[in-house]
């Protein structure tokens, strides 16, 4: 099974061809395709993460052959005369770092695919889209090679583009817009970057210019006069050209996670995003920016990453406190929570700033964590604004009396939220803080006050998630459409618990054995912080 | 004796006659006679610039060889006239456009 | 001194079990029958408490036992999880997992007809299963844990009626506030860790320990882990300081414990009184060799300060339930206080008998409450029953709890015979041996604490007077059901000296005294003499002023109208502060931040987006108007030359003439005259 990885992505591209070619007579049928090959490629990340070989030997990070499940083919080899041969890939491989988030993305598609049995138009295109989204962000987290990374990082906007724009809310093609340019803004900038390392990068076992992300990685492979040289140190407009093409890379993967002030996409995406799209959005596409900022920005530029760990931490912390702070404000139910997600990722790039083992550990735990809690926060909003389409948190009153069951899954997702010890993301949060704390007397790059001011975060989000549950839940049942509104208000259904139950019982199991994921990228980490401070 | 330039004048004021009928008379008999007016224009300046030539008669000849010729251009021109008559009912050359394209 | 033999291994294991009961009674009444009654629960709480018992006396002045197991690795550390039995947390272990049995035993009748009763099992399960944890942990992050999980729990409890808008209020306010105190003991443990690399309690704060072994050089504080400025050794005290006081209701986060009276009367007797709170005294005890001298400064002043101002404020409230509220805070100040002044022992024999008197008194109280409250429903009378002004005359028709409450109440006002005059007087000697070497605000601490046990022994028999002496107003109310009178007589039981020492006036010889050391002070022999007495004379004439002023029923002590009778009754107006300056600037803040958000980021996006467009629609104007406008203007003269020259060809003979004319003549021109 050594091509595994290409199964796994390029499984959901075949469903979604085969969906395609269906007649539309089956068009019920394709939700359960979907869901099937969301079940299929959740199995084989569970094989993967069973045979993760945790060793110090597989870390994986700069060198190649630490890397686990190697594919790498010939793809793209081009005579380009006197500029040399060009020199494409297809190189998939993981490591800690990567495989955490494949299962994590079997897992929140499966909840997607559960969440999208509310899309009633289009149903052909809306599953081949789907699928085709899976299919890049699981090519993302595998690739190796840049040119083929970028291919799938461009192939996701796409899907999400048509799905936000036409099966969402009122304001959907503004919302599509927004966040399609926002993030092609990014991405269109990150392409310099990848053709000035392209040009700057030699494979030392061919004498090629190369787009392997791990060669980039050795400052040995830099021609000596290029551009990204550590030894050249060359200067464009005044700055070093490796800060710059590193802050260039971290605003392109930023703008994803999103980090204070790119983050305005969010809130409308979300909003007019229908409930699957706003799960995957949240569960995934956040992380691949988190993903990237590991993978590439600090990975390829550890010096400028050290040089800018200070500025890097400040944004974690005024992401942490103006999110929270914001999400304090809103008086939409889903605005909330995708104000929440930027409060939390802040968290992630407080712990990457950091530098230390313990942050870095908890900032991908809390990129795991966050995953599967987001996107049971809005599976949950999108089961109430499917029965009544309202989202508005002054509409409703005393919900606990009328759904219970959905009630105590709101209160788990929302305590584990909040960080509750017990649930992942607390330790991830705490650890993410703990790191930050220490990272001046290990490595001297964050001041203590940082992490100081990050844990108001966690302050913030118990007053926002908790005068949410007060005002909507507790109470006296009043709602805005009365009596309607109460025959719709049906409790969880048996597909919706198949949705939350594994979600809630992720959250529990990271926050209680966080070794199921430390474990098995502690390895990474370790080189990852060896090859960042060294 | 008569300066060369006398004959001269009147000869060009024979033409510009002749050309003025030409261009503007409205009925092609007119304008026929405006070409007779500029032909004995051309006859009258012979006759007279014949005198200064060594060859005695050059001009006399050419003379009568131009009345000739005009008189045998009128009666094709009348020919044509009468032709254009009966094609188009009229011989006002404005009205008879034909040419254009 | 070991009273039971039994091997490391099976302490673990019973202490694990101890622990895991009540965690089966909250998942099994959660996820199981709604109606399944209080016996399994009970029947878990059982066993714990017996278990418990038998750790205790297996542990109880032995050596500790501290067996872990690795819990994750995290880079080249890692981190363990474990138990820390020692005098400490057996202690807490009996005195949790007994007060909790007792509270389950009262909840069967007062709990008795509530809808969602299976909840509150489950619940209380949950909070017994944290306290337990929290006390037996044997690591910061446990610790902390457990911590706010016990915090957690309350917030289910105190807002267990939910459908109470003022329950629903209290729950959050106690669990933000409690989470205030939460980033205080984050910050403690973050600083613990960078300093000493490790969360293993007994590695820190043993004798010896990471801690001990510490120094401060030239204003640095080294460890052999790490250093950093000594200021982050005081502010590793404060913070873990923090902690406690949100936990254990201190001076200036208080005020959620009043609110939390919302919640059923038993959750308030155990989480709020006896239990819980006692959390933030337990913390300190904890990490007591932290504690350096600006620490414990802070902590004396602010315990003080908290029994000073809790005891007036509880002077003039009405409420029976925010009345023990307000004491409970007070008595916490106590402890908290004596921890301050280095008397540990004493502040955790405090605790311990505090434990089972307010324990007691909220029992008690809830007693009165819960038949008043039948009372009310059965005659469908409107009126507040926890209202002490409108009860009166109740000791004829409940003599058992007016007994009990009698008993409870001079154990709080620590009258002789009592277990609170040992430890209350325990604690006033220390605190006065302790001033003798001090000087100035020092001086001033146990003559403040003495005026405030004073005050403790006026409002408690201003409230035992008014609900019981007097007239009775009440016809046909009738004593408590036999479980609940059952507990209270138990609970009273407890309450004398017998349990902690066999001489009702020494102090010394008080078994949970001897369990721990405190630090040394200076001992006066006539303190130990002069101060019971001068203190316990005094009480007794409070309780009779009170007696002559309130036996009326009808009589007020204070007017109304005075500033500091309304001072004390708003509750030094910290409410009304913390609203003003706190909650309304924060929503203020929150908005403003909104606002921020949608006018200035992204408005400062789609102004991005609105230019773009704008800088498009010019370009489109230039594209259409002067791009595309060039060409078409060749093409446009092209086309106009070719008309004109049309014209020129109209077919006319004498037109054409003309032309040819003119051009003969222009070009005669041209090359003649020019």
């Amino acid at each position: 099974m050594n091509n595994i990885l290409s199964i796994l992505i390029f499984l959901p591209l075949i469903a979604a061809l085969a969906i395609i070619l269906m007649p539309s007579g089956f068009k019920e049928r394709f939700k359960y395709i979907a869901l099937g090959t969301s079940v299929v490629q959740f199995f084989i990340t569970i094989v993967i993460y069973i045979n993760f070989n945790t060793s110090a030997a597989f870390a994986g990070i700069n060198i190649e052959s630490q890397f686990q499940l190697i594919e790498k083919v010939s793809w793209i080899r081009l005579d380009l005369g006197s500029i040399g041969k060009l020199e494409i890939d297809y190189f998939l491989g993981i490591d800690g770092m990567s495989m955490p988030f494949l299962m994590l993305s079997a897992l929140v598609m499966f909840v997607a695919t559960l969440a999208s049995w509310e899309i009633k138009t289009n149903l052909k295109a809306f599953f081949a889209l789907l699928l085709l989204l899976n299919t890049a962000v699981m090519g993302v987290f595998c690739s190796l090679d840049f040119f083929l990374f970028y291919i799938f990082y461009e192939l996701m906007l796409l899907p999400l583009y048509f799905l936000i724009g036409m099966w969402g809310g009122v304001r959907r093609e503004y919302a599509a817009i927004k966040f399609f340019l926002y993030t092609l803004f990014g991405s269109v900038f990150m392409l310099l970057i990848i053709i000035g390392l392209y040009f700057s990068v030699l494979n030392p076992a061919t004498g090629n210019h190369t787009f392997n992300m791990i060669l980039m990685m050795d400052p040995g492979n830099y021609l000596g006069s290029s551009i990204f040289s550590t030894v050249a140190n060359q200067n464009v407009l005044g700055i070093s050209a490796r800060l710059l093409a590193f802050i260039v890379l971290f605003i392109a993967f930023a703008i994803k996670v999103p980090i204070v002030p790119f983050h305005t996409w969010l809130p409308d995406a979300h909003v007019e995003a229908p409930t699957p799209v706003s799960i995957i959005l949240a569960g995934l596409l956040l992380k691949v920016g988190g993903y990237g900022i590991l993978r590439v920005c600090y990975s390829i530029f550890p010096d400028a990453a050290i040089q800018s760990a200070w500025w890097i931490g400040l944004i974690g912390v005024i992401s942490i406190i103006y999110g929270a702070l914001n999400a304090l404000a809103q008086t939409d139910l889903k605005r909330l929570i995708a104000y929440s997600s930027v409060s939390h990722m802040g968290f992630v790039i407080l712990g990457i700033a950091s530098g230390t083992t313990e942050g870095v550990s908890g900032a991908m735990l809390q990129m795991i964590s966050h995953g599967g809690l987001s996107a049971m926060l809005f599976f949950l909003v999108g089961m109430l604004y499917n029965r009544v389409h309202d989202r508005e948190i002054a509409n409703f009153r005393g919900l606990a009396l009328v759904m219970p069951q959905f009630t105590a899954f709101v209160m788990i997702a929302f305590f584990a939220s909040l960080g509750l010890p017990g649930f992942s993301a607390f330790m991830a949060e705490a650890f993410s803080l703990i790191g930050a704390f220490t990272s001046q007397d290990v490595n001297g790059l964050l001041p203590r006050w940082m992490a100081i001011g990050g844990s108001v975060g966690i302050l913030l989000s118990a007053a926002y998630f908790l005068w949410t549950l007060q005002r909507m839940f507790f109470g006296i049942t009043r709602l805005k459409g009365g009596d309607e509104w109460l025959s719709r208000l049906k409790d969880v259904s048996v597909r919706e618990k198949f949705a939350l139950v594994p979600l809630a019982v992720l959250a529990l199991a990271l926050g209680i054995f966080p070794s199921l994921i430390f474990n098995k990228m502690n390895a990474s980490v370790l080189a990852f912080i060896e090859m960042i401070s060294g | 004796m008569i300066p060369i330039s006398h004959f001269m004048l009147i000869s060009a004021a024979l033409f510009c006659i002749g050309l003025y009928a030409v261009l503007t008379k409205r009925n092609a008999i007119q304008v026929l006679i405006g070409i007779e007016f500029m032909i004995n224009a051309a006859v009258l300046n012979f006759v007279a610039l014949g005198r200064l030539d060594k060859f005695a008669g050059g001009g006399q000849m050419f003379a009568l060889f131009a009345i000739v010729l005009a008189a045998a251009g009128v009666a094709v021109a009348l020919a044509i006239i009468l032709n254009v008559y009966k094609h188009f009912r009229t011989i006002n050359p404005a009205k008879i456009d034909t040419l254009k394209d | 001194m070991e009273l039971l033999e039994l091997s490391d291994n099976n302490l673990f294991l019973l202490s694990l079990a101890a622990v895991a009961f009540p965690l089966l009674s909250f998942l099994i009444v959660l996820f199981g029958k709604k109606n399944s009654g209080p016996a399994f629960p009970i029947l878990n709480l059982s066993v714990s408490f017996i278990i418990s018992l038998s750790v205790f006396l297996a542990v109880w002045n032995a050596t500790p036992v501290h067996p872990q197991v690795e819990w994750f690795t995290l880079g080249t550390k890692v981190y363990k999880a474990g138990i820390l039995l020692n005098n400490l947390s057996v202690l807490m272990m009996l005195l949790v997992s007994g007060i909790s049995l007792l509270v389950h035993i009262y909840s069967i009748s007062y709990m008795k007809g509530d809808g969602n009763i299976h909840k509150y099992w489950a619940y209380l399960g949950l909070f017994c299963f944290s306290m337990m944890g929290l006390v037996i942990t044997d690591s910061l992050l446990l610790l902390y844990m457990f911590w706010e999980l016990v915090g957690f729990s309350s917030y289910l409890l105190i807002g267990f009626w939910f459908t109470k808008e003022a329950a629903s209020q209290a729950a959050k306010k106690a669990f933000i506030m409690n989470r205030i105190g939460d980033l205080g003991f984050l910050t403690g443990i973050m600083i613990i860790y960078t300093q000493f690399g490790t969360f293993d309690l007994v590695a820190l704060f043993d004798s010896g320990g990471l801690v001990d072994s510490s120094s401060i050089i030239d204003s640095m504080w080294i460890s052999s882990h790490s250093q950093m400025p000594v200021v982050w050794l005081s502010t590793a005290g404060l913070a873990f300081f923090i902690g406690a006081i949100a936990k254990s209701a201190q001076f200036p986060l208080h005020t959620w414990l009043p609110d939390a009276m919302e919640g059923p009367t038993s959750v308030s007797s155990l989480i709020h009184a006896a239990t819980m709170v006692a959390a933030g005294v337990f913390l300190l005890g904890r990490v007591y060799p932290l504690f350096d001298s600006i620490s414990l400064n802070v902590i004396t002043i602010i315990g003080v300060l908290t029994a000073f101002m809790a005891a007036t404020i509880a002077m003039t409230q009405n409420d029976i339930k925010r009345i023990l509220a307000y004491s409970t805070i007070s008595q916490l100040g106590f402890m908290v206080a004596a921890m301050g002044i280095g008397a540990y022992g004493e502040s955790l024999f405090h605790l311990t008998t505090h434990a089972f008197f307010k324990c007691l008194l909220f029992l008690a109280a809830g007693a009165v409450i819960h038949q008043l409250h039948h009372y009310k429903e059965h005659h469908q009378l409107e009126f507040d029953h926890q209202d002490i002004r409108l009860m009166g005359g109740l000791r004829k028709q409940m003599p058992l709890a007016f007994l009990t409450m009698s008993v409870s109440a001079a154990a709080l006002a620590g009258l002789p015979l009592t277990s609170g005059f040992l430890s209350k007087d325990a604690l006033l000697i220390s605190s006065f041996e302790w001033a003798q070497g001090y000087h100035g605000f020092k001086k001033l601490v146990p003559y403040i604490l003495t005026l405030t046990s004073w005050l403790t022994v006026f409002y408690i028999a201003r409230l035992i007077i008014k609900v019981f002496l007097g007239k009775s107003r009440f016809e046909g109310i009738s004593e408590v059901p036999s479980a609940m009178s059952t507990v209270l007589i138990v609970l009273a039981c407890c309450s004398f000296f017998l349990l902690f020492s066999i001489n009702p006036f020494s102090f010394e010889s008080s078994w949970v005294l001897r369990g721990f050391s405190s630090a040394g002070v200076k001992r006066f022999e006539n303190m130990h003499l002069t101060v019971p007495a001068i203190v316990n004379i005094i009480s007794i004439v409070i309780i009779l002023v009170a007696f002559k002023l309130y036996r009326k029923g009808e009589a007020k002590a204070f007017s109304d109208r005075g500033f500091l009778y309304r001072f004390s009754n708003n509750a030094w107006y910290f409410d009304n502060a913390y609203n003003l300056l706190f909650v309304s600037s924060l929503e203020r803040l929150s908005h403003l931040s909104s606002r921020f958000d949608i006018l200035i980021i992204d408005g400062l996006v789609n102004l991005i987006a609105r230019l773009m467009n704008m800088l498009s629609g010019i370009s489109d104007w230039f594209d259409r108007n002067i791009v595309d406008g060039l060409v078409n203007g060749i093409a446009a003269f092209a086309g106009k030359a070719g008309k004109f020259s049309r014209l020129f060809q109209n077919g006319k003979l004498q037109h054409y003439l003309i032309t040819m004319v003119s051009l003969v003549i222009t070009f005669f021109i041209i090359t003649y005259f020019i």
